[in-house]
């Protein structure tokens, strides 16, 4: 009774849960240009993960596979089902999710048949993948009603359907490790748990098998997505878009989320997205206003690129950004190669490489 | 179905009638008064002959009594102190009439003069210890309400056997007492006037204003010159003065010098100043507040009594409604900006259909192209915020610019840029009369007219006010564009009524029909409301037909002519609406058509924030203006349409690198001028198919020799 009054008084005065504040970009989240400068490797349609062995690059670009030797990319395979995740498996292997409802290991990135096929009817989208330790693949699946590609309606419906799988190879067994997560989107084994971006409540949990799931980086700006291993410890965290609060307010706007979903064209939501600027039916904010031939930098982000680089204790070190004027936004994907990291900016449909060295130096705070 | 319930509310509901009520200054002293008549009414339905001649005139004569001393003490309160020693002043001058006119035996002029004097003493001793030696007032006050007292309780000691058995007949005494005149009583009269002369003296008088000013900023106002000492000093003396004269009414009415005389009445005069709305901070208030703060006071003192309540009863009730008046004003005081500024926005229903497409493949008057990619710029990055251009005859191109200027690029090759006219404010829509004045809508400031010469008249800034408007709505706020018709007669439109210029996306949010089209005479210099309750009203262009005119209205999106001669004079007629985006200026295109600017287009989401007005209110409540949902105005295009309302032609720069937005669009000799209120250039574009001899003022005027 108490908690209902004090929830509706929140809703009338806009305070408690109803508050719209979005952290801001600060402290080793500062914002910077760096993402811009990034080189190019490879434009394609619609690049999704990205994995290595070491010594090559693979790239899911749709329902192809895609090699990436040197400067020249060559399709390995292609799929029947987009490619929805992506991850090397310590002896070569890899690992692919398809559409987000099914995954395939082989045993060699070039091997005719799978040699374990998991297609549980709870997969929904299983949109990454990452080796554990005891042989085993971890799966994040981001929503179990709405698809890999229909996440802003997962997010404008307040879902929090997201689980985590550990897929066993060797029994073929499937075994849920935690679910009720608002989008589950990228995973990392740490230590004997698997960290785990959860999207919607942006923030990285640790999720040990037999507990709750451990807050382990909490109140972004921004909505976490994959994660992969950074050489001399920690990890890299990239992140799809920024949060605003126009979105936030829109959250917490029932019945204006309802007609929007119903009545408006997807493209033209007023929710996060990959890319923006596009067509002038994108809902515009004051601050995107054209001043003197200038978007302003600052501006409330429709899209944005940002990868996070996280120390071993899952706490950000420094961050690299594309900011709203720029154009590599939607960073799905980060690894490193060599003395690389290579980023898939999805907004413009981008695979982005950075040197590493004096990257730390530059930006660490 | 949900629709039309919200647009019945919002439609019959005057949601933004609440927010322009609580702005106006008066609802400080309405407050007060409503409370008055419920308190009114309420004891005259549970108390007989609450209303009754009598009753009212017995009313009347106390209220003029402690009228006088909350007179007095609303002064000292608005100065900023605060006079406790009231009640003793009252005791002490009371005695001092009785005495002189009982014991000594003085005639009453003398008695008169005397006993103000008396108080003017007393109060100026408060003066000088508050005003010139800077003591608290608050204790101050309290001192010499112990002092007067004590002095009083040892006069009356060996005085009253005296005062009492003296019944002095004179008949001019009792007629200050007891006298009334048609049926008002003498005290009544008397307090009318000196209320009068208290309100000129605070609003009109300089005195007056310098009191205010002191109570507001103390260091202020002794840094503007004002003697602050000496006006303080003086204020405590009125009161003084003022008290006495209460006191003076008092003693011939009753006649005697009892102990408890004015005991208590500073608790009675300062609940009737602070509950009639007087700020106890001082630096606001009026004598119509201390007056209703008084009958509000009396009647809750004599229903109470009435109604047979104890005199403990009585004064515990005063001292709580003090408690509550005073945190309430407090409260207020400290909130009232905020509250207004929150209940101000109002937005309304406002439901469009969908739009028209304009997507490529599609088709359509509106399909988007690439014919506006090859514009040139004129004064890339040197020019800022030209909302209009204009053409002369001689080819010149003139533009406004934020910094409040019309600047003149010279022909042929406008590189050259001069500055023509400074103004002050942003220029916005333009037109040459028949004599080559320049007219000029100034956002903030009017219609101005700026001759060959350069030189700057203001045309107009005023309007007549509407009756049914709560704001003010006389002075113009953000006049935008305009046209001439062959009589001399201007029409701008005013964008809206309720806010600044800088302000517009406010109003957007709102989507009511804030706007209004004003014409102007130029030979009589009359300036007159034609329409109101448009939604934004923008681009005007006097049709060929030279009987009316064409505007837009950007957040209706649509096109309307008003017929201001002619058969159909007074009717307005919509000529296209549910446009793809939000139109800007309409100009003559030399075929007879018109061009029409779009500065923005619609988007799905801010049509569908537009049908929810409770949506809209709470997002201007919770998110910062940066933030908002707002109209897209980065991409716009350049229609042409007929005299029927269909669109022959449309221009668009699908990327928007060279000429980001379009706010208007001028044709001279072929080509097309763009201005953009928010770009730091001017567009030139040349059309295939249009007369490279047309300029539009000689084909207005007809050409000069």
């Amino acid at each position: 009774m108490i908690a209902a009054v004090r929830e509706f008084a929140n809703r009338f005065l806009g305070r408690g849960d109803a508050t719209i504040t979005v952290p801001s970009f600060d402290g080793a989240l500062r914002p910077n240009q760096k993402l811009e400068s990034a080189e190019t490797l490879l434009i394609c349609e619609s690049p999704e993960d990205l994995a290595t062995d070491g010594r090559n690059l693979f790239i899911a670009d749709g329902q192809r596979l895609i090699r990436l030797d040197g400067g020249t990319a060559s399709e390995v395979r292609s799929f029947e089902r987009p490619i929805s995740a992506l991850c090397a498996l310590p002896g070569g292997g890899l690992a692919v999710a398809l559409g987000g409802r099914e995954v395939h290991l082989y045993a060699s990135p070039s091997a005719e048949q799978p040699s374990v096929t998991f297609a549980d009817a709870a997969f929904s989208a299983v949109n990454a993948l990452a080796p554990a330790d005891d042989n085993t693949v971890i799966a994040t699946d981001g929503s179990a009603t709405c698809g890999v590609d229909d996440w802003a309606r997962d997010l404008m419906e307040l879902n929090r359907t997201g689980r985590v799988f550990k897929l066993d190879p060797a029994s073929k067994k499937i075994t849920v490790l935690a679910q009720g997560l608002g989008h589950a989107f990228g995973a990392c084994a740490h230590g004997n748990g698997v960290l785990v971006s959860e999207s919607w409540r942006h923030r990285l949990v640790l999720v040990t098998p037999g507990s709750a799931p451990r807050t382990v980086l909490a109140h972004l700006p921004v909505y976490p997505s994959r994660l992969s291993k950074a050489s001399g410890g920690g990890y890299w965290l990239t992140a799809f878009t920024a949060r605003t609060q126009l979105i936030e307010f829109v959250l917490r706007e029932p019945a204006y989320r309802r007609r929007m979903m119903a009545e408006i064209d997807p493209a033209y939501w007023v929710a996060p997205r990959l890319r923006s600027g596009l067509s002038f039916k994108e809902p515009m904010q004051g601050a995107h206003i054209k001043t003197m031939g200038v978007i302003k930098p600052w501006a409330p982000p429709r899209s944005y690129g940002i990868v996070i680089r996280l120390n071993a204790e899952g706490q950000p070190l420094y961050s690299l950004h594309s900011r709203v004027d720029g154009v590599n936004h939607g960073v799905v994907a980060a690894i490193e190669m060599g003395g690389d990291l290579v980023l898939i900016a999805k907004g413009p449909g981008r695979v982005l490489r950075l040197p590493l060295a004096g990257l730390a130096e530059e930006f660490s705070s | 179905m949900r629709d039309t319930l919200t647009s019945l509310r919002y439609r019959y509901w005057p949601d933004h009638l609440l927010g322009e009520i609580l702005s106006k200054r008066w609802t400080e002293t309405a407050i007060p008064v409503i409370l008055l008549l419920i308190i009114g009414l309420a004891l005259s339905r549970s108390i007989d002959n609450f209303l009754s001649p009598a009753s009212l005139a017995d009313t009347a004569r106390q209220a003029g009594e402690i009228g006088f001393i909350a007179l007095g003490l609303a002064l000292v309160v608005i100065v900023g102190g605060i006079d406790l020693s009231v009640g003793s002043i009252f005791a002490l001058t009371d005695f001092c009439a009785l005495y002189c006119l009982d014991v000594l035996g003085w005639p009453v002029p003398a008695v008169v003069a005397v006993t103000l004097l008396c108080g003017a003493l007393l109060g100026a001793v408060n003066g000088v210890l508050i005003g010139y030696l800077r003591l608290r007032a608050f204790i101050t006050t309290l001192i010499t309400l112990i002092i007067y007292r004590s002095a009083y309780d040892l006069l009356i000691q060996r005085y009253s056997n005296a005062i009492a058995s003296a019944f002095p007949d004179i008949p001019s005494w009792d007629f200050i007492g007891a006298g009334s005149v048609f049926g008002v009583p003498t005290v009544a009269l008397v307090y009318i006037v000196i209320a009068i002369f208290g309100h000129i003296f605070l609003t009109r008088l300089r005195p007056g204003w310098h009191i205010t000013a002191i109570g507001g900023s103390r260091r202020s106002a002794y840094n503007s010159g004002i003697p602050v000492r000496r006006t303080i000093a003086l204020c405590y003396v009125a009161s003084g003065v003022l008290t006495s004269i209460g006191a003076l009414f008092f003693a011939s009415r009753l006649g005697t010098v009892g102990g408890d005389i004015g005991v208590g009445l500073e608790v009675i005069v300062l609940t009737a100043t602070v509950l009639g709305g007087i700020t106890l901070g001082g630096g606001k208030g009026s004598v119509a507040k201390s007056a209703v703060g008084v009958l509000i006071v009396l009647l809750i003192t004599n229903g109470l009594t009435t109604m047979n309540a104890r005199g403990g009863v009585n004064r515990m009730a005063l001292a709580g409604i003090l408690l509550v008046a005073a945190m309430v004003d407090i409260r207020w005081q400290k909130n009232r900006t905020r509250i207004i500024s929150k209940v101000y926005v109002a937005p309304t229903y406002h439901s469009l259909p969908p739009p028209p497409s304009t997507e490529i493949g599609q088709g359509g008057p509106f399909e988007q192209n690439d014919k506006l990619r090859n514009v040139e710029s004129i004064g890339l990055g040197r020019i800022e915020a030209p909302e209009d251009v204009i053409l002369d005859r001689h080819d010149n191109l003139y533009a406004g610019s934020r910094h409040g200027d019309i600047i003149r690029f010279l022909a042929p090759d406008y590189q050259k840029m001069e500055v023509f006219a400074h103004i002050g404010g942003q220029p916005l829509g333009m037109a040459f009369d028949r004599a080559d004045n320049l007219y000029v809508c100034i956002g903030g400031m009017g219609l101005y007219r700026i001759t060959p010469d350069g030189t700057v008249e203001k045309a107009t800034d005023e309007t007549n006010r509407s009756m049914r408007s709560v704001n003010d709505d006389s002075r113009l706020r953000l006049a935008d564009d305009l046209d001439i018709t062959d009589d001399g007669l201007i029409f701008f439109s005013e964008a809206t009524v309720r806010y600044e210029m800088d302000e517009w996306p406010v109003d957007g949010l709102e989507a009511r029909g804030n706007g209004r089209i004003i014409s102007y005479d130029t030979k009589t210099g009359a300036t007159r409301t034609e329409l109101r309750g448009l939604k934004f009203p923008n681009g005007i262009c006097v049709a060929s037909d030279g009987q009316s005119i064409l505007f837009a209205e950007t957040f209706g999106c649509s096109i309307k002519r008003y017929w201001f001669a002619g058969p159909k004079k007074g009717a307005v007629e919509v000529v296209m609406d549910n446009l793809p985006g939000y139109p800007d200026n309409i100009n003559l295109a030399s075929d007879g058509n018109y061009w029409l600017a779009l500065v923005g287009m619609r988007s799905p989401s801010l049509d569908l924030a537009w049908k929810m007005p409770g949506f809209r209110r709470r997002m201007a409540k919770r998110v910062p203006v940066d933030e908002w949902l707002f109209p897209n105005i980065n991409t716009g295009c350049v229609v042409k349409f007929n005299e029927q309302g269909k669109i022959v032609e449309s221009f668009w720069d699908l990327r928007g690198e060279n000429h980001p937005m379009i706010t208007s669009m001028r044709e001279h000799r072929g080509y097309l001028y763009l201005g953009g209120i928010l770009n730091n250039r001017i567009g030139r574009y040349k059309l295939d198919n249009a007369d490279p001899n047309f300029v539009q003022y000689d084909n207005r005027w007809g050409k000069q020799s």
